[in-house]
């Protein structure tokens, strides 16, 4: 008994030195240059790499980083719990695929109907959020996840189902043809870039609090003034338009998406990496992103067990800091 | 006219009649009290009136309005603003931010102003951060702004839930229960607090147990016994009412 506790006080100690590397970063003038520093290394970051297969793990890092922050905005901020958010990537990915292989759309207005063809369908199942509770809530969003599968698996003229669709050309912006992996990073980076700056604009504001206070607390939020009803299907539409975003971009960095890209199983997986990493703060999701990403990949050769080693990996890390690695205390229980 | 004008409210919950035509008037710029004993409906009445429910029977005319049965964040945008019985603040985040989500509704910023209005954006908030500040500062708990609510001990929550009830500037508070779990130091600091809030020019509803309590603050106090109303006069009536501390000797002898 008494070792246990002692165990746990050396990681308090680690754990602690998180925490003080957090407060020094709450100094407004280090905060500015850690974001500078962040970015420089960001975008050198291919130099020092320099590893086509490592870059491919990166891609995929920033592709979840997205889905979480924005799943984040939803679970963590807000408190409504969605398994059903790899529907709304993979409605970004169809969208993507058939407008650029059947009606030669260009890669940026795929990308933007994309994001608004989720955020329409977020707000759909939004709206129910009125009527039921967190718990049905939640059961709805897993019936939406299943039916976005089935219907793509199984509406073949349309979606070609369970092959999916298959050579998506290489993306163009701007004359920028966007072809290896390093290309892919920068593509990536930009829309992790443009996630970050609008979603901090948003929770830093009176919607931010809106959805914390939802959180917290729905009925005193009420009172305060806050249409909870459709706050809630706002913050629904917002998170789900990020996951469009990340679809899009899955379809033309995979060039083939199927209908198991998007199954209950990712939806899941993009919730381990939030409660991971840390609810309710921006970029706390991002550490488990990393964390998920690199634990997958070096047990690859017994991949049958990736849900098993997925799900020690979050007992461990909840046992010991149990609103995540970076998360607000407001987790902590 | 009266600010508020409560017209023959009832509330039933199934069979359970928890308000039974409670008519009363509430004057500008007063501090009025509710007594009751325990059940007879004075919570229930303050929920129909912000609304969380919608009374069964009876208005509600506010400012000349009526506004029975609007939901609770259209009335609290009105300016009826209140506290919890069972004290509700957001207890997971900072004291200034709870007191910023109290200013919510005066928060004059639309999602397109978030994204494309940065300068306005940013100005508007810069005020609210000011004004919650001003707040704070009334109830000594500026020092404390950045601590989680949770922190803070009993009595300052209590404290800081009014603050984020006043921060909107409401034209009427309902605060229920204010005291409770208040030693008589924080009580006497509550007091002082609710004048400084009449000398502001909000019009005061308060729900007390605590017969010192409310009838140093209260000018004007309504009893209700068994969801009606029992008797109405000022502190030195109802203290001296026969009938008033009989319905208390029988149910607690409080007073
Ligand atoms: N949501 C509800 N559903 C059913 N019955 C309710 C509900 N709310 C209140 N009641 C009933 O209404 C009556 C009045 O309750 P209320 O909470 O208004 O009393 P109160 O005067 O505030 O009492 P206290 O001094 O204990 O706070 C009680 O009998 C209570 O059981
Ligand atoms: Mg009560």
């Amino acid at each position: 008994m008494q070792n246990i506790e002692q165990r746990s006080d050396k990681h308090e100690s680690t754990f602690n030195n998180i925490i003080k590397f957090k407060s020094l970063l709450e100094n407004q003038v280090y905060k500015k240059i850690a974001y500078i520093l962040l970015l420089l290394f960001s975008v050198f970051l291919p130099n020092i790499v320099n590893n086509m297969y490592y870059m491919g793990i990166i891609n995929y890092m920033i592709l979840y980083a997205i889905l979480c922050m924005g799943l984040n905005l939803i679970l963590g901020y807000t408190g409504l719990l969605s398994l059903g958010h790899a529907a709304f990537y993979g409605l970004g990915g169809y969208t993507t695929a058939i407008l650029i292989t059947r009606y030669d759309f260009g890669f940026l207005p795929c990308l933007i109907l994309s994001g608004i063809i989720a955020l329409l369908f977020g707000i759909l199942l939004g709206l129910p959020t009125r009527k039921v509770r967190g718990d049905y809530f939640c059961l709805l969003t897993i019936a939406f996840g299943e039916i976005f599968r089935l219907v793509a698996q199984a509406w073949i003229d349309f979606t070609n189902g369970a092959m999916g669709i298959v050579g998506i050309p290489i993306p163009q912006i701007f004359g920028w043809s966007i072809r290896t992996e390093t290309d892919f990073y920068y593509l990536g980076l930009i829309l992790l870039t443009f996630t970050f700056i609008t979603l901090s604009l948003l929770v830093n504001s009176k919607f931010g609090r809106a959805f914390i206070a939802i959180r917290e607390d729905e009925l005193a939020a009420s009172v305060m003034g806050i249409n909870t009803a459709v706050y809630k299907i706002i913050v629904f539409g917002i998170g789900c338009f990020y996951a469009g975003l990340a679809g899009s971009y899955l379809a033309v960095y995979q060039t083939t998406i199927t209908p198991s890209n998007f199954r209950l199983e990712e939806s899941c997986l993009m919730i381990i990496m939030v409660i991971v990493g840390g609810m309710g703060s921006l970029l706390a999701p991002i550490a488990g992103v990393v964390v998920m990403t690199i634990a997958t990949e070096y047990f690859r050769d017994i991949a049958e067990y990736r849900m098993l080693i997925i799900g020690v990996i979050m007992v461990t890390v909840l046992l010991f800091r149990p609103q995540g690695i970076f998360g607000t205390s407001a987790f902590k229980s | 006219m009266s600010l508020l004008a409560a017209k023959t409210i009832g509330k039933k919950f199934g069979g359970v009649i928890a308000l039974n035509d409670v008519s009363l008037n509430v004057e500008q710029g007063e501090i009025i009290g509710m007594i009751g004993p325990n059940g007879s409906g004075k919570t229930t009445f303050i929920n129909n009136l912000s609304g969380l429910y919608a009374p069964t029977t009876g208005q509600f005319i506010f400012n000349g309005e009526n506004i029975t049965g609007l939901a609770a964040h259209v009335i609290t945008g009105k300016g009826i603003s209140r506290t919890f019985q069972n004290l509700r603040v957001f207890p997971n985040i900072s004291v200034l931010e709870n007191v910023l989500i109290g200013l919510h509704c005066r928060i004059d910023v639309s999602l397109w102003d978030v994204y494309f209005g940065f300068v306005k954006t940013r100005k508007i908030e810069k005020q609210a951060r000011e004004k919650a500040m001003d707040v704070l500062a009334i109830a000594d708990l500026a020092s404390r702004k950045n601590d989680l609510a949770k922190n803070l001990p009993y009595g300052k929550q209590r404290l800081l839930e009014i603050c984020r009830a006043i921060v909107s500037d409401p034209h009427l508070l309902l605060l229920d229960e204010p005291c409770a779990g208040m030693n008589p130091v924080e009580m006497d600091d509550l007091a002082k607090f609710i004048r400084i809030l009449q000398k502001k020019g909000i019009t005061v509803f308060v729900i007390e147990h605590n017969m010192r309590f409310i009838m140093s603050v209260a000018e004007r106090i309504v009893v209700l016994a068994n969801g009606s109303k029992f008797q109405e006069g000022t502190p030195a009536q109802i203290q001296n009412d026969k009938k008033v501390q009989a319905i208390y000797l029988g149910d607690e002898g409080e007073l």
